[in-house]
């Protein structure tokens, strides 16, 4: 059988393509060995965001334009992909692992016939492998169909280098408009961050481990001890209450890189952790053994955060007597 | 009104899973308690707020698996659902989204919901698929990661904001029926009373055998389930919680990260 077709849905975000687009080609360099695969990018005007592609990349791109496709919506993008990608009998459909990917995914893959594989990690033999429990066990997903639709986790793989080769060709189709029931309005892009955040350099965040509300003013007292620190914390953690979502650090909230992260009763989620792996040094501190938050931690303490903090504070200003 | 909630039952940890070296397959230890995935908790909860809005609007709760998922079906009757259907699913090993989710679809094709919703994903295995996937099954609009909601008046459309990376919000408008999956953080899940659990006991659940229910060839297999290779690149901090503290303050101080 004929290699399968690849490929790769561009992810816009305020116009600008997004790194996990980069580290989708990485991912189907493991999938296609030397097959390139095709960069699919769809907008109102977006031309030029598929020739940037298409230099960085040396792939082909395929622009698909329309006023309609604007702002993303599954079921214009879905119709406007449908006439591509159904004419292939063979190929693999790889998205990023966001809203915009695990939205539109399942829309492909019913009307294609194709297997659809979420939040994908890692290839192995013939399958592809995903984090479930919270990364405590790996879940081995064999495809059983010519079409494959796939999503991967944001961070797995490292965004592609720059080619050195000749830029790739850039092809524009325009799609047709139809009248769906479904239509996006717009985005609101004034989100509610905190520039705290931002300029921390260090951040002491907790989650739903520190086991209630009344845990959080330990946490703030472990990041007054640092200067120039912030508080962050999951998103359950801001779901129950504890914290304000402008606090929260990961793929719905922000994405920080601060010199130091230390991680209070965090399980590690991919979803927390992909807002936190640019830290130069994380520290973890988890009762729990098995939390995948120590996958990605430098240093990993086991340890009951509400009688641990104390001792690290404790610690704290008997090394630092001026305090 | 009438809207359905998918609810998925999970464990309550994980600590009650354990591979089958053989199978390769996740069974869970006989001690093993389940609860009601939280994600779903929020999407009945906006149900049920839907329903305290709107008149005439009746909210069922449905749920995919064997025996023991009626716990978790009664539970969500005990926090308001006015109907409970138990897609009574006894087979062996795994079950992939896409196999769930036709499962629901051919269950509920013919019962006309106006609103069909489901959270973001399950906790256990987090694919956010099964929501998507009923709509693409049944042919409706859908949204994801729905932070808010609003009938609109006629009742024939609902605006929603689904929530993006980087705290952002798109707007989307649907014609109803459609599907929500939902974001926490939406509302606050009530804790229902313990006299309305123990009344939920007593009331009676649908029960409809998966074998009745016609479902499309499964497009992916599960190959196996196994432990991560490499649990951690990590130092772990040993000692007495004393000396981990001391340990830990020491590599700050190497590294200048403590003044």
């Amino acid at each position: 059988m004929e290699d399968p077709t690849l490929y790769i849905i561009a992810e816009l975000r305020k116009g600008c393509i997004t790194q996990e687009t980069y580290e989708l080609l990485s991912f189907a360099r493991v999938i296609g060995r030397e097959k390139k695969p095709v960069f699919l990018t769809l907008g109102k005007k977006v031309e030029e965001q598929a020739r940037e592609i298409s230099q960085r990349t040396g792939c082909d791109s395929l622009v698909v334009a329309g006023e309609h496709l604007e702002h993303y919506n599954a079921l214009s993008y879905a119709h406007a992909l449908m006439e591509i990608l159904q004419k292939e009998s063979s190929a693999w459909v790889c998205l990023p692992h966001t809203s915009m990917g695990y939205d539109l995914a399942p829309r492909l893959a019913v009307p294609l016939k194709a297997a659809c594989i979420t939040g994908v990690e890692s290839v192995g033999d013939g399958s592809l492998e995903r984090p479930i429990h919270s990364g405590r066990f790996i879940e081995e997903i064999v495809p059983k169909t010519p079409r494959v639709v796939v999503t991967v986790l944001p961070g797995a793989f490292r965004p592609c280098e720059e080619t050195s080769g000749p830029a790739g060709a850039v092809r524009v189709i325009e799609a047709a408009f139809t009248e769906l029931p479904s239509q996006t309005l717009g985005t609101d892009e004034s989100s509610h961050r905190d520039s705290a955040l931002k300029d921390a350099e260090v951040i002491v965040s907790a989650g739903r481990g520190i086991g209630k509300k009344e845990n959080v003013s330990l946490i703030k007292r472990l990041a007054a001890l640092f200067p120039r620190s912030a508080v962050g914390a999951s998103r359950s953690a801001c779901d129950l209450g504890w914290f304000e979502h402008k606090q929260q650090v990961g793929t719905t909230g922000q994405s920080v890189s601060p010199r130091l992260y230390i991680a209070c009763g965090i399980s590690g989620a991919f979803q927390h952790v992909s807002g936190m792996r640019g830290a130069q040094t994380i520290v973890a501190i988890n009762k729990d053994i098995h939390a995948p938050i120590f996958q990605v931690a430098h240093y990993c303490i086991v340890e009951d955060l509400t009688t641990f903090i104390p001792l690290l504070i404790e610690a704290t200003n008997r090394t630092l007597p001026s305090r | 009104m009438k809207i359905l909630v998918c609810i998925k039952q999970v464990p309550d940890s994980s600590d009650t899973l354990q591979i089958n070296e053989q199978k390769g397959l996740p069974s869970y230890t006989e001690d093993a308690a389940f609860r009601m995935n939280r994600f779903d908790e929020f999407a009945l909860e906006e149900a049920l707020l839907i329903k305290e809005r709107l008149s005439e609007t009746l909210v069922d709760a449905l749920s995919v698996g064997p025996q023991r998922v009626s716990a978790t079906v009664q539970r969500a009757m005990g926090m308001g659902a006015d109907h409970g259907i138990h897609v009574l699913d006894e087979a062996d090993g795994y079950r992939s989204p896409f196999t769930v989710a036709s499962l629901i679809a051919g269950c509920v094709r013919a019962r006309n919901y106006d609103l069909i919703m489901t959270g973001v994903m399950a906790e256990d295995t987090v694919a956010s698929q099964t929501g998507q996937l009923i709509a693409a099954l049944l042919e409706l609009p859908c949204a994801s990661s729905v932070i808010k909601e609003e009938v609109l008046p006629d009742r024939l459309q609902i605006a929603v904001e689904r929530e993006v990376e980087g705290g952002s919000r798109e707007t989307v408008k649907l014609n109803l029926p459609a599907v929500l999956t939902i974001q926490p953080g939406i509302n606050f899940p009530r804790y229902p009373s313990f006299s309305k659990v123990m009344r939920a006991r007593t009331y009676a659940q649908e029960v409809i055998r998966a074998e009745g229910l016609a479902i499309e060839e499964p497009r992916e297999l599960c190959r196996r389930v196994r432990i991560p290779d490499a649990p951690s690149q990590g130092v772990f901090i040993e000692g007495s919680p004393r000396e981990k503290a001391l340990k830990l303050i020491r590599i700050l101080h190497e590294k200048s990260l403590l003044a």
